[in-house]
């Protein structure tokens, strides 16, 4: 784990906390049950937090995984 | 605290046994992150609780008080906006704003603020609420440019403040400060226009934090400090009185000393709000009381008890104080000019606040004048603060003859002319009451703490029953200054708390309460709910003389044994019921 991946597991931890390490890795919209629309708000706002990013909510549907929200990470961190 | 700290919170485990604590946050938005934040700094402030936010309807701030019943909570926390008065003035609405539409714009606000403060009156008969008030900037649909202040936003703030002054008068309603949130969020930084749009929640994430921060702050209600004890050169006034002589020290703006005059300003409004005020400098007494004589100074002496002047360590001072006051270290704050005088009476009272005084430091005068406020600050005063240094100045008064008479209790109490009334009655709006029970040490028999909702709910039991007992003698007012919580179960009295103020110790109100008791319910017998705490030492004292056994949870008392061993009583009696 990089230093970005590991501080991308500690948000998705806050707002999971009943996850392990590695069902985070693999976390996906369908495969936790907490992961609703609200958590998924939640999830944003601890990432703009930690990585000091503007997210759109509009990209929400993009972020459906662990991976994808990743990805968008790194994009856009890239970018800012 | 950012989200994943407050997230982070609620990983914490929770000591066992740890008491409910069910908030109820009202709000016309999407609570999200403001309830999160709310539950985190409710639990920092309060770890030893188990804290639960509920929630109500989006969009529905009224309804959402108006629904609430007595059951479902235990404290109210409500944050207000302006699209809660109309929703023309938030941003999720295309109602119009137009300018026809700011006369209809105010009259339904000014609806919707008396619906809201009947709603608030109502659900504060059963829980206390902390309010906020508008936080967010009004948008941009007056026709003033943003410099100016328009008619239609000045009626719309007035509004407000009216509706928050109104219900601030109910004890059971608490507001926040809209200074102290504007020190903490800046205005420009709260309205998240994205995710009010997008998500219905209008804050961003600081500023949701800030008011939750504030919000836990009000429902905590911190006790507050009862005693301030304070150096005189350099602190109360500018100057070394045994160097430049009573003319010689100042506290006004011609001198540059004007702080110490504003020092000396707050200090008399402490007093005056019945906070106890020492003096405990190392200084000549005799210059000390001339320099007290000077008709300017702000400080009246009155307001101040006791003067310890003389050259002993301020530890040994502030030891003479305390036992005048007869309450802990931990109620007093220390203040003093010398770092080292500082350190000395924080090692010898490490629970006392023991501030250095910033002499010379503007700024640093006008930060302790604030953080006095939230040391000293209390939700209500009442009747008592105003009596209690004269009630204090009493009891030494009382001290002093008994020494002086060689120490007989009986003559002295028969000469005090003394009078105790009873008042059995249930009035939720009796802080005294409260707050006795919640900040008695000595005489409490059990150290049992009661939340807002605790004592609404033991006062609507229709089992129970209240007697407070108020006192006066000779030497003045003592006020209210014990609380008795029972119920009575056929010939027997059960007692679920008793405590009675420091100040009225020596006069044997405690036994004319239980002979009240006794006679006013014809019972056989009283229980006590007792309990020891590191701290009630003079409750166990008389019941350990009263009993003549060692005390246990649940002892009794009959009323031939009462009669036995209660010594003779001088009191008046008067007997009222109320509410």
């Amino acid at each position: 784990m990089d230093e970005m991946e590991t501080r991308l597991a500690r948000c998705f931890s806050s707002v999971f906390p009943e996850l392990t390490t590695e069902q985070i890795r693999s976390a996906t919209m369908d495969s936790v049950p907490a992961w609703d629309s609200l958590a998924a708000v939640t999830l944003v706002a601890v990432l703009q937090e930690e990585f000091g990013l503007q997210i759109n909510l509009m990209d929400l549907p993009e972020l459906v995984s662990f991976d994808a929200v990743q990805n968008y990470v790194r994009k856009h961190k890239a970018v800012s | 605290m950012n989200l994943v700290e407050a997230l982070e919170i609620f990983k914490q485990a929770l000591p066992e046994g740890a008491q409910p604590l069910r908030t109820f946050l009202a709000c016309g938005f999407t609570p999200l992150h403001l309830q999160t934040f709310l539950a985190a700094h409710l639990r920092k402030r309060l770890p030893k609780q188990r804290v639960e936010v509920k929630t109500g309807l989006f969009g529905d701030l009224a309804g959402n008080l108006e629904r609430l019943q007595p059951s479902e909570c235990d404290i109210l926390a409500v944050v207000i906006e302006w699209q809660d008065f109309d929703p023309r003035l938030g941003i999720r609405s295309l109602g119009g704003w137009q300018t026809t539409d700011l006369p209809d714009i105010v009259k339904s606000a000014s609806l919707v603020a008396a619906r809201l403060e009947q709603a608030l009156r109502r659900t504060s008969a059963f829980v206390p609420a902390c309010v906020s008030l508008p936080t967010l900037p009004l948008p941009p649909l007056f026709t003033t440019p943003a410099r100016q202040a328009g008619d239609y936003e000045l009626q719309l703030r007035q509004l407000v403040a009216s509706f928050a002054a109104s219900i601030s008068r109910d004890a059971s309603i608490r507001i926040l400060n809209t200074q102290r949130l504007d020190e903490l969020s800046p205005a420009p930084a709260r309205l998240d226009v994205q995710s009010d749009l997008m998500a219905g929640f209008p804050y961003k994430l600081p500023h949701a934090s800030a008011i939750a921060e504030l919000l836990a702050a009000l429902v905590e209600n911190p006790t507050p400090r009862k005693g301030l004890i304070t150096d005189l050169d350099n602190t109360l006034w500018s100057g070394i009185l045994g160097e430049v002589g009573t003319e010689g020290i100042s506290w006004h703006l011609d001198q540059h000393s004007h702080m110490h005059g504003l020092y000396q300003q707050f200090l008399g409004s402490l007093a005056s709000a019945g906070v106890l005020i020492a003096v405990a400098s190392k200084n000549d007494a005799a210059l000390v009381a001339q320099a007290f004589e000077r008709e300017d100074l702000i400080l009246s002496e009155e307001s101040v008890y006791p003067f310890e002047v003389h050259w002993s360590r301020k530890s040994e001072s502030v030891q003479r104080i305390l036992k005048a006051w007869n309450i802990g270290a931990e109620a007093v704050v220390f203040i003093d000019d010398s770092a080292m005088e500082v350190a000395e009476v924080k090692a010898a009272f490490p629970e006392m606040e023991c501030i250095v005084f910033p002499t010379n430091d503007y700024q640093g005068v006008w930060d302790l004048l604030k953080r006095m406020r939230d040391l000293f600050g209390k939700s209500v005063t009442s009747e008592e603060d105003s009596i209690r240094l004269k009630s204090i100045r009493g009891a030494g008064v009382l001290r002093e003859s008994l020494d002086a008479t060689g120490g007989s209790l009986d003559d002295f109490l028969q000469s005090a002319d003394a009078s105790i009334r009873f008042t059995f009655g249930k009035q939720a709006a009796d802080n005294r009451a409260f707050e006795l029970i919640n900040k008695t040490n000595q005489f409490n028999l059990n150290g049992k703490r009661l939340t807002d909702a605790a004592w609404k709910t033991y006062l609507n039991d229709p089992a129970t029953f209240v007697m407070a007992a108020s006192y006066e003698d000779k030497f003045g007012p003592l006020g209210k200054i014990a609380v008795l919580l029972g119920r009575i179960q056929g010939k027997s009295v059960r007692i679920d708390s008793w405590v009675m103020s420091c100040r009225a110790f020596s006069r044997r109100i405690e036994y004319q309460s239980l002979k009240q008791l006794f006679e006013k319910f014809d019972a056989e017998e009283i229980g006590f709910d007792y309990q020891a705490t590191p701290r009630n030492g003079p409750l166990q004292e008389f019941f350990a003389e009263l009993l003549g056994s060692p005390l246990t949870a649940g002892m009794r008392l009959s009323r031939a044994a009462f009669s036995e061993k209660s010594p003779s009583l001088f009191h008046r009696v008067e007997e009222a019921v109320n509410g």
